[in-house]
């Protein structure tokens, strides 16, 4: 170690976009300590929506231009992680929108008054009356996107675990915020952070022994370790990725380490588990491709079956389980579980193809996913959410746009042609069938599972469109951002399904690691 | 290379963070599982000092006995002073699969991971002498991650942020005082006086005695619901019997 | 792209290795190691039992009565009788303690203390039994915050004690006590930031050495008046001992202990004082090194070997001066202004003065601009600016603050009239400062006015 202290080098312009982030959510913290309470929901929604603008404006004229390896090695801003964090900036700016919603209330409509309000208590109401708000959720959405996108791009296993965290925190927050079942937002947000601990545990448990492995974190120093292994420490290296892997499919959300999505997708304010589905998915797919393809893809003989095996449980078990749901998040939930098996196949393929195809499937299914949200948050009964199956039956009839959105939506889900559910599954699935017979064999069962859930789906809009109505359910008028994101929800759908060429083109460009 | 004396100390020490963090788990009493915990970081703390990493181990010993502190504290306010486990198993059997899993898991991973051999160590000594320990730990936050240690804040903002929302409950509008009370009172019309003392007058005068009406019955008013509800009350009726006796021996002498 | 490149002046400040110990241990065997452990051991145990006669001596001056004066000579031995007692009393446990804790507890508070005591150097480097070696047990590059991490651990013994009584007043005085020191370990550990920042290292003897031209007092005086309220806060003492509070919880976390289980929290409360005191007078006032004027005499003759110890000694004693004086003469405050002071005033405070003393130290190092020759002196550029930014910025804030108060004083208190009538309201008022009385008017006061006066009277 030198006795005189250097300085990183730091490209500014590479790491801009997440350091304006993490500068809007600062502002937002003062924003909530100082500004007049009754103002704070507009000021919060606006500096968010600039933020993320900023960030994407910035990311897409300046960031592209300097790709590197930067800040000492801990961050590897490449195509990868530039698109990644593209996306997670459009993604994020739909759901800032749909939470931004407040169905003419005073604070948004999803988000509870006062999250330290004992459930049902006659102070929740004197909150309400009193215009109380819960305006922190959204620079803590900002500090979620700032974790994340410190996740797609993190080149060592350190700054890889802190990203996990600072994504994580705000979430398990968020997750309990709910207006409505409270006690049901309370429980989830307990579930899913003792289950992210749990998983935190896990992945650093796993870096632990890749570090005592390699000698050192970075991604790039234990991809030359495994490669130049002399096969003394050999027995620190598998129980290294294993466990570091685990850690991060529990964030997807993989069988057998699923158990936490149901609960927290439910019991979640639905504009919160519309964040989650698209955005931490597509987070942790991110770092997924980079701990696999840049770290330990050396190894990979060892340990790809035990991750084939995971793929295809999670999309059997997640295509079955959706079946006997009759709770509308929960079946998007299992959705989101079978679609993360989808995603792992791509994953699995180990070629520049699958790079691009994943990165693609993340953008399809991340915009489908908060549209389709961001309609469950609409529709009600009495007030509060209509999230059961029955509740639903009729819906095209008396709001025929609004039912015929999600139907489009759920035909996106199940992979119909047209939709970009079938381009993203195409995409996906067609480098994993040039990848050999484990390829195939998950195809197989992926083509098989999406049968099985396109039924849910089909059965579904069966019930809207050809049941009669339930009385008292209705679709509440949406405000100009919640139309905005289902719109742009809905068109991405479209076009990524009728004209994928661009996109898919972009995120093919992008796929490549910067080693 | 390790030294006789480091070697006797670990021997020592070692087994006692083991059952500091078996007590950690098993542990009946939440307070003696923190105990455990606390006592298992601090040995952690000693082993990183043995190994000449200073800082890194006197920091561990003062972050981890305030963190400690603070769990204790929520223990002893959010589960009770001596509040213990509920030994009932919700899922049956989950107790054995746990321990199966857990033993199953362990030996796997020991021995995968015991298959490897390791060189000798380097130690830190010749960085301490040249650098210094805490300049060396101060390079590396600040050069090599200190992206890392800049993101760590957001996690700090993050955490405070959250325990305001989940935790921080805003008093809405104003309590009643005194003055607003006793107006109360007067309409309502009841207990003009207060609520009656407790106690049995010249026998017995605890807030767990109730006192007695004209007609002898205790008087629930004069006792706290708390108590009354915990079934902690005493009766009166030791000083009315005796009373009684009293008054019996009184008429008997008269009619004598 | 822009890049950091590696700032010319760190390399003064980092050579090789300044934050090691100066101390030499390269003579000192084992045997000497334990022989200064046990002078050490020793010197505070006499120390304890002479302040606690001390204080009970001063306190009786400060209320006009003389004091313990039976036993030994000025009654001296006061705090050995008073010892030999609680050692032969009975030793009570109640029913629903735990018994381990509860036995556990006084033993860490006992112990704890004497830890710290290790790395502060009593004087420097003196020769003992034909060996050359610094007069203090050992020295580490973190010594200071070793003390720190020693009274962390410190705390589960009052936090316990109060915990494994099983009732609820110990309880009340051991969460006090854990909140409260918490609190106050904050602003110490901060308002330490601004030595280390100015001494280069956290070990003791660079610090004491980085002191030879000027004691850190000076240029640190913020931290230091930080330090010295914390550090009461940190050992319980008046006006800070809420953790015992007699008034509140009767004697707080130590209300079920008696016998020699009290007297170890005894024992560990005032050997906590020194090893705060001794803290202070290491970091600021130059440790064992002699006063400013002393220290010139015969080419500091008065500054090496056993003379130290001298110095050290006077200057801890000082502090605890500073203790007893505390105690005499300062009521309790209350725990909610206690707690506000420690963590609205104290740590923002502290928090500032460390950037502040950053930004200086840059300055002296010359990273921020050149200097400036002021009255034969030259000084930093940034540090003069920041002199003269933070004495604007205070003038300007006493300027709004005295405007601020005036305004409020003058709405509290309306403009009186310089003459009034005592009977205007109908019965006599008498008048305010400054105010004349006019002649009573003997007539009835008008009937118009009164209703004015009710209502005023009445709210």
């Amino acid at each position: 170690m030198p006795a005189v202290f250097q300085a990183v080098t730091v490209d500014y312009v590479a790491v801009a976009p997440m350091l304006i982030v993490v500068a809007g959510a600062l502002v937002g913290v003062l924003v909530e300590a100082f500004a007049p309470r009754a103002r704070r929901h507009g000021i919060e929604v606006v500096l968010t929506l600039a933020v993320l603008l900023a960030a994407l404006v910035v990311l897409a004229v300046w960031s592209r231009d300097h790709l590197a390896v930067t800040v000492g090695g801990a961050l590897s801003v490449d195509g990868v992680a530039l698109f990644l964090q593209g996306t997670l900036l459009v993604l994020s700016i739909l759901s800032v929108l749909v939470m931004a919603e407040r169905f003419g209330g005073v604070g948004s409509d999803a988000f509870t008054p006062m999250g330290a309000s004992t459930p049902g208590s006659g102070q929740e109401d004197a909150a309400t009356r009193a215009g109380y708000a819960t305006s922190e959720v959204f620079p803590l959405t900002l500090f979620a996107v700032f974790g994340m996108m410190i996740f797609v791009s993190a080149n060592d296993l350190i700054t890889m675990f802190v990203g996990l965290e600072v994504l994580s925190l705000p979430l398990y927050v968020m997750t309990g915020l709910s207006r409505r079942r409270r006690l049901l937002s309370q429980e989830a947000a307990l579930k899913y952070f003792l289950l992210g601990a749990f998983s935190s545990a896990f992945f650093l448990f796993g870096s632990a022994l890749l570090y005592g492995f390699a000698g050192s974190s970075d991604l790039k120093a234990i991809a030359q370790a495994i490669s130049s292994s002399a096969g003394g420490l050999d027995g620190l290296l598998l129980p290294g990725v294993v466990l570091t892997l685990i850690g991060l499919l529990f964030k997807i959300g993989a069988v057998p380490f699923h158990s936490w999505t149901p609960d927290a997708y439910q019991g979640a304010p639905t504009p919160v588990t519309g964040f989650m589905a698209a955005c931490t998915k597509l987070a942790a797919f991110g770092a997924i491709l980079r701990l696999a393809y840049v770290g330990v893809a050396g190894n990979r003989w060892d340990w790809q079956i035990g991750v084939v095996a995971i793929a295809i449980l999670t999309m059997v078990v997640g295509a079955v389980l959706s079946v006997t749901q009759t709770d509308v998040k929960r079946l998007l939930a299992y959705s989101s579980i079978a679609h993360a098996g989808f995603i792992l196949v791509g994953v699995l393929a180990f070629s520049k193809a699958a790079i691009g195809g994943v990165m693609f499937y993340l953008l399809a299914y991340g915009a489908t996913t908060i549209a389709a949200f961001a309609i469950v948050t609409m529709v009600r009964q009495d007030g509060s959410e209509a999230s059961h199956l029955s509740q639903w039956a009729g819906l095209g009839r008396r709001h025929p746009v609004v039912a015929g959105s999600f139907a489009f939506l759920l035909l996106a889900f199940a992979g119909i042609p047209l939709t970009s559910g079938f381009t993203a599954k195409f995409a996906t699935f067609a480098p994993a069938v040039a990848s050999g017979t484990a390829g195939i064999v998950m195809v197989v069962v992926g083509v098989l599972a999406s049968a099985v859930t396109a039924f849910v789906y089909v059965r579904l809009i069966v019930l809207m469109y050809f049941t009669e109505p339930v009385d008292g359910v209705v679709a509440l008028p949406a405000s100009i951002g919640s139309k905005l994101a289902i719109g742009v929800g809905l068109a991405v759908t479209l076009l990524a399904g009728v004209a994928p060429t661009y996109a898919l083109q972009l995120a093919g460009n992008a796929s490549q690691f910067l080693l | 290379m390790t030294g006789t004396g480091e070697q006797v100390m670990f021997w020592i020490l070692g087994p006692l963070a083991v059952v500091g963090s078996l007590g950690l788990v098993f542990a009946k009493k939440a307070v003696h599982a923190a105990l455990g915990m606390a006592m298992t970081m601090i040995i952690l703390g000693v082993f990183y000092l043995a190994q000449e990493a200073d800082f890194l181990g006197v920091i561990q010993i003062f972050v981890y006995t305030g963190a400690v502190m603070m769990l204790f504290l929520f223990v002893v306010m959010l589960v009770g002073v001596d509040s213990s486990d509920s030994l009932v198993e919700t899922l049956t059997g989950q107790r054995w699969a746990t321990a199966v899993l857990a033993i199953g898991l362990g030996g796997i991973l020991g021995a995968q991971v015991g298959k490897a051999t390791v060189g000798q160590s380097v130690g830190l000594a010749a960085v301490n002498a040249q650098t210094g320990n805490v300049s060396g730990v101060a390079q590396l936050i600040f050069g090599r991650y200190v992206w890392v240690f800049e993101a760590t804040s957001a996690l700090l903002i993050t955490a405070a942020l959250g325990a305001m929302v989940l935790a921080h409950r805003e008093r809405l509008g104003r309590g009643p005082d005194q003055k607003e009370w006793s107006k109360r009172r007067f309409q309502e019309g009841k207990h003009l006086a207060g609520l009656p003392a407790p106690g049995v007058y010249a026998r017995h005068n605890a807030v767990d005695t109730p006192a007695l009406l004209p007609d002898g019955t205790p008087s629930e008013l004069s006792v706290s619901r708390v108590l009354t509800a915990r079934d902690q009350n005493l009766s009166p009726s030791t000083y009315t019997d005796g009373e009684r006796e009293i008054e019996r021996d009184v008429r008997e002498g008269s009619e004598r | 792209m822009s890049t950091i490149a590696a700032l010319p002046g760190l390399v003064s400040l980092v050579a090789e290795g300044t934050d090691n110990p100066r101390a030499d241990f390269s003579d000192t065997p084992l045997w000497l190691s334990l022989v200064k452990a046990l002078i050490i051991f020793v010197y505070l145990l006499v120390s304890t039992l002479l302040v606690i006669w001390f204080e009970r001596r001063v306190i009786g001056r400060m209320q006009q009565r003389p004091g313990p004066n039976r036993n030994g000579p000025f009654g001296l031995l006061q705090t050995l009788a008073d010892g030999m007692k609680s050692m032969l009393k009975e030793d009570v446990r109640p029913k629903a303690a735990d018994a381990f804790v509860f036995t556990l507890a006084p033993l860490i508070t006992a112990t704890m203390c004497f830890v710290s005591f290790s790395i502060m150097p009593l004087a420097g480097e003196v020769s003992m039994f034909g060996h050359t070696t610094p007069f203090q047990l050992t020295d580490t590059p973190i010594a200071v915050l070793l003390v720190l991490a020693v009274a962390g651990v410190g705390i589960y013994g009052v936090v316990l004690a109060g915990w494994s009584s099983g009732s609820p007043y110990p309880l009340m005085g051991g969460l006090r006590a854990s909140a409260q020191m918490i609190s106050y370990e904050i602003a110490m550990g901060l308002s330490l930031v601004a030595v280390f920042l100015y001494a280069g290292s956290m070990s003791t003897s660079q610090i004491v050495s980085a002191q030879s031209g000027l004691w850190f007092v000076v240029p640190a005086f913020f931290s230091f008046f930080v330090y010295v309220i914390t550090m009461v806060g940190e050992t319980n003492r008046l006006p800070f001992d809420l953790a015992e509070g007699e008034g509140e919880l009767t004697g707080g976390f130590h209300t079920e202990y008696g016998s020699m289980r009290f007297a170890m929290f005894f024992l560990g409360e005032y050997i906590n004082m020194f090893t705060v005191a001794a803290l202070a007078t290491t970091m600021f006032l130059g440790g064992w090194q002699a006063p400013p004027g002393i220290a010139a005499i015969n080419d500091g003759m008065f500054n090496e070997g056993w003379w130290g110890l001298l110095w050290f000694t006077a200057k801890l004693w000082m502090f605890m001066f500073v203790f007893v004086w505390l105690r005499g003469s300062l009521p309790r405050v209350r725990y909610d202004q206690f707690m506000r002071f420690g963590w609205k005033f104290l740590i923002p405070a502290t928090l500032a003065w460390v950037v502040l003393v950053a930004f200086f130290r840059a300055g002296q190092n010359g990273w921020l601009g050149g200097t400036v020759d002021v009255a034969g002196r030259s000084f930093p550029v940034v540090s003069l600016a920041l002199v003269g930014i933070i004495a604007a910025l205070a003038l300007a804030g006493g300027w709004m603050w005295d405007a601020r108060v005036e305004r409020r004083e003058a709405r509290l208190h309306p403009h009186v009239p310089d003459e009034i009538d005592p009977y205007a309201g109908g019965h006599p008022v008498p008048p305010m400062p400054g105010q004349r009385l006019r002649e009573p008017s003997l007539t009835a006061p008008a009937l118009t006015s009164r209703p004015d006066t009710e209502e005023a009277t009445r709210g």
